[in-house]
């Protein structure tokens, strides 16, 4: 009896320190990734004047404003404090430039619209009673808009960096697919030497080529443009795509395409009926890692664009610019993070066969 | 209504390896031929010649005496069952059967009534709108069946189609599928390297080895007349022992001069035999041409090594000079491993083989 129970007090144990290990490193991973995503939604205020920080981001900001001989004065609630503290201007009249630098300000520094007549409201009731509270609802979305206002560029550079995203995988996935296939099907002399090769050029990192590179691009005629960016990207994920398309195309029996061929087509036939419908789910999540791949390079991006930058670029010179505000920064990484995250949710049940499985 | 001829018929893939040597071979209208020998004796490689999956390196097909060597596989009005059913996962049962024919543009009635009749005539009728994964092994076979058969092709070939079915199951499919073939009577052609299947199933066996066809017959004609001790050797369950004689001939008749017994057999029947007068031959019988016998009358006596019941009969393993030596037995007799038993041949049935070549030494007199 004793036994039974010191075995399962012991299983226990094992399971939970488990539990605890895989669970510190999932806390690794994800803190940073949860902590950018919740600073893309505070306001300058809770961004720089609070600490420690909050680990959520508020949905609504607590004001005061009081009176006393020189004007009203103007307080917002400290949550790391816990007690009001001074906010913007010394001290403001009721006169209308005063309201509108105080909107002005209460925006910028609170994400909170307020109009200088519900300014002008309140200080009624101040009048009244020598002071007042009263919340105002966060804009939610204000760091977005305003990153996308501040840097001028974001928008044209997310078409742009679409626009790579497109053409690579347009182009890698049709050479790599259709190396892949050759690999996969066809015998021939040097096949796994060849195979091997062309991840040698995987093996250099990027900045080290981009310098050839941007002179070959001049050359072509297409330095600082979304096609020849795409063409750089594609040099590394036609490899890629080589190795993860042969292996699904591998995983699909010869003998279905030979069936087809018996059964009244040719052997293009016998792809586009039998064995492309079987690899589709393998090829978008190729698809997938070449968007991923294209879309978040930033190394290459920064060196061979200079006009025409893609949106990973306009992020970080945001980031490193003089006037880099980080609740702003960290809504341009989410920003550019979000199409990745929705367009990996949307194939993960592909990514397993992907390598190599094919789903009946 | 087909014929089909191999002529002189050959596949080399590199330099030195052969698929196929040289394949002569005349499949009349309406046969079911069966390609039999070990793995690599390059059966498979003749039917995949035959279908157009494979380049000729030598050698003619006639189909109707229409030369196809050269021809795509789809234009040879053949079809064909593989090894893995090779159904396709992605399209319903109904998708399966119908492909060929919605690429030959039939009308749609049409294409119906055919696919209901070739999956009712293969018994999936009911499973028209399933997708394979969602069907047995034994199921998705008879779509790759029904496929195969809704083409109408001049020429059926089925590359080891039974090999992945449970042993119960095959038994089964052997049978149907011999009755399919009755009932449409196209001409097929059958890979197997499972001799029972063959000598069941076939009209005519076709035993290849080493990439060159080794006997045709029908399956009386290899199991009781075997070209040679390759194809006694393999044909047969469990096949023919074979032992190394002396034969000599005096006045008195032919002895056959083992070391371990001593064979008196008919000088009249066994004729031809004189010709190897002091020369070795291998005599070859059947199991069940190895007969118990009481200790006088035995020709040699030996101690049971294994005994295998297979209900309706026993298969017994004697170790006799260091290679075993295998007999069938009636069911009823009750034996143990040790016993010593003697043992004498029907005389009737022996096998004769050459020394040097293998070959079958062809009696005067047909034995069967």
């Amino acid at each position: 009896m004793h036994r039974i129970i010191k075995r399962k007090l012991l299983r226990s144990a094992r399971i939970s320190s488990l539990y605890i290990i895989v669970a510190g490193i999932g806390f690794i991973i994800i803190f940073p990734m949860f902590f950018l995503f919740s600073f893309s939604f505070m306001s300058d205020y809770e961004t720089y004047s609070e600490w420690p920080k909050p680990l959520v981001p508020s949905f609504r900001a607590e004001f005061m404003i009081d009176k006393d001989a020189e004007g009203y004065h103007l307080h917002i609630y400290n949550k790391a404090d816990g007690a009001f503290a001074a906010f913007g201007p010394l001290f403001f009249t009721r006169a209308g430039e005063d309201l509108e630098n105080l909107q002005k300000f209460i925006k910028r520094q609170a994400n909170c619209a307020i109009t200088p007549s519900g300014i002008g409201e309140q200080l009624d009731v101040v009048d009244k009673e020598g002071r007042v509270e009263f919340t105002l609802k966060k804009e939610f979305l204000a760091n977005y808009i305003l990153f996308f206002q501040v840097t001028r560029d974001a928008p044209a550079a997310v078409m742009r960096s679409l626009m790579v995203a497109g053409f690579t995988i347009l182009i890698s996935l049709s050479i790599g697919g259709m190396a892949g296939y050759a690999f996969a099907r066809y015998y021939f002399k040097g096949k796994n030497l060849l195979k091997l090769s062309v991840l040698f050029v995987r093996m250099f990192p990027a900045v080290t080529i981009a310098i050839p590179m941007i002179i070959i691009l001049a050359r072509m005629g297409l330095a600082d443009q979304p096609l020849g960016l795409s063409f750089v990207y594609s040099v590394g994920q036609i490899s890629m795509n080589i190795w993860i398309t042969a292996s699904v195309f591998m995983a699909i029996p010869v003998s279905f395409e030979e069936a087809a061929m018996i059964f009244g087509t040719n052997r293009v036939g016998a792809f586009w009926h039998i064995t492309l419908p079987l690899a589709l789910p393998g090829l978008a999540a190729c698809a997938m890692y070449s968007f991923i791949g294209s879309w978040n390079e930033v190394i290459s991006a920064v060196v061979l664009t200079q006009f025409n930058p893609t949106f990973p670029v306009v992020v970080y010179k945001s980031l490193v610019g003089t006037q880099g505000q980080i609740n702003l920064v960290t809504a341009g990484s989410v920003a550019q993070a979000l199409p990745a995250i929705i367009f990996t949710l949307i194939i993960r049940k592909y990514i397993l066969q992907m390598w190599g499985g094919v789903r009946v | 209504m087909a014929t089909l001829q191999l002529i002189d018929l050959a596949k080399r893939f590199t330099k030195k390896v052969w698929g196929v040597r040289k394949m002569d071979l005349e499949v009349a209208d309406k046969e079911f031929i069966v390609l039999l020998g070990p793995s690599g004796c390059g059966k498979t490689t003749t039917m995949r010649m035959i279908a157009g999956l494979e380049n000729v390196t030598r050698g003619t097909i006639l189909l109707d005496d229409r030369d196809i060597t050269d021809i795509a596989p789809r234009n040879r009005h053949v079809s064909m069952v593989f090894q893995n059913y090779a159904v396709w996962p992605h399209m319903t049962v109904f998708d399966n059967i119908a492909f060929s024919l919605k690429l030959a543009k039939l009308p749609h009635d049409v294409i119906k009534r055919r696919v209901r009749e070739t999956a009712d005539m293969v018994r999936i009728g009911e499973l028209l709108k399933r997708l394979p994964g969602q069907l047995s092994g034994g199921q998705q076979q008879r779509v790759a069946l029904a496929r195969a058969l809704a083409v109408k092709p001049k020429v059926f070939l089925l590359d080891e189609p039974l090999s992945n079915l449970d042993a119960k199951l095959r038994v089964n499919m052997r049978t149907e599928m011999k009755a399919i073939h009755q009932q449409t009577e196209a001409t097929s052609i059958f890979v197997t390297h499972d001799q029972s299947e063959a000598m069941s199933m076939a009209d005519r066996i076709v035993i290849m080895k080493d990439g060159k066809i080794v006997q045709i017959g029908t399956p009386d004609d290899v199991y009781f007349r075997s070209a040679d001790m390759f194809v006694a050797g393999f044909i047969g369950t469990p096949p023919a022992n074979f032992f190394k004689v002396l034969c000599s001939y005096d006045s008195g008749g032919i002895v056959l001069k083992h070391t371990h017994f001593k064979l008196e057999i008919d000088a009249e029947k066994y004729d031809k035999l004189k010709e190897y007068n002091r020369k070795e031959i291998i005599l070859g019988v059947r199991p069940e041409d190895l007969l118990i016998a009481s200790e006088d009358k035995a020709v040699f006596s030996e101690q049971i090594l294994v005994i295998e019941p297979q209900g309706s009969h026993q298969v017994v393993a004697l170790s006799f000079e260091g290679s075993i030596v295998k007999m069938v037995i009636p069911a009823g007799i009750k034996l143990n491993h040790g016993d010593k038993i003697g043992l004498d041949f029907n005389r009737e049935r022996l096998h004769f083989f050459d020394k040097e070549t293998e070959k079958r030494i062809i009696l005067r007199q047909h034995l069967v």
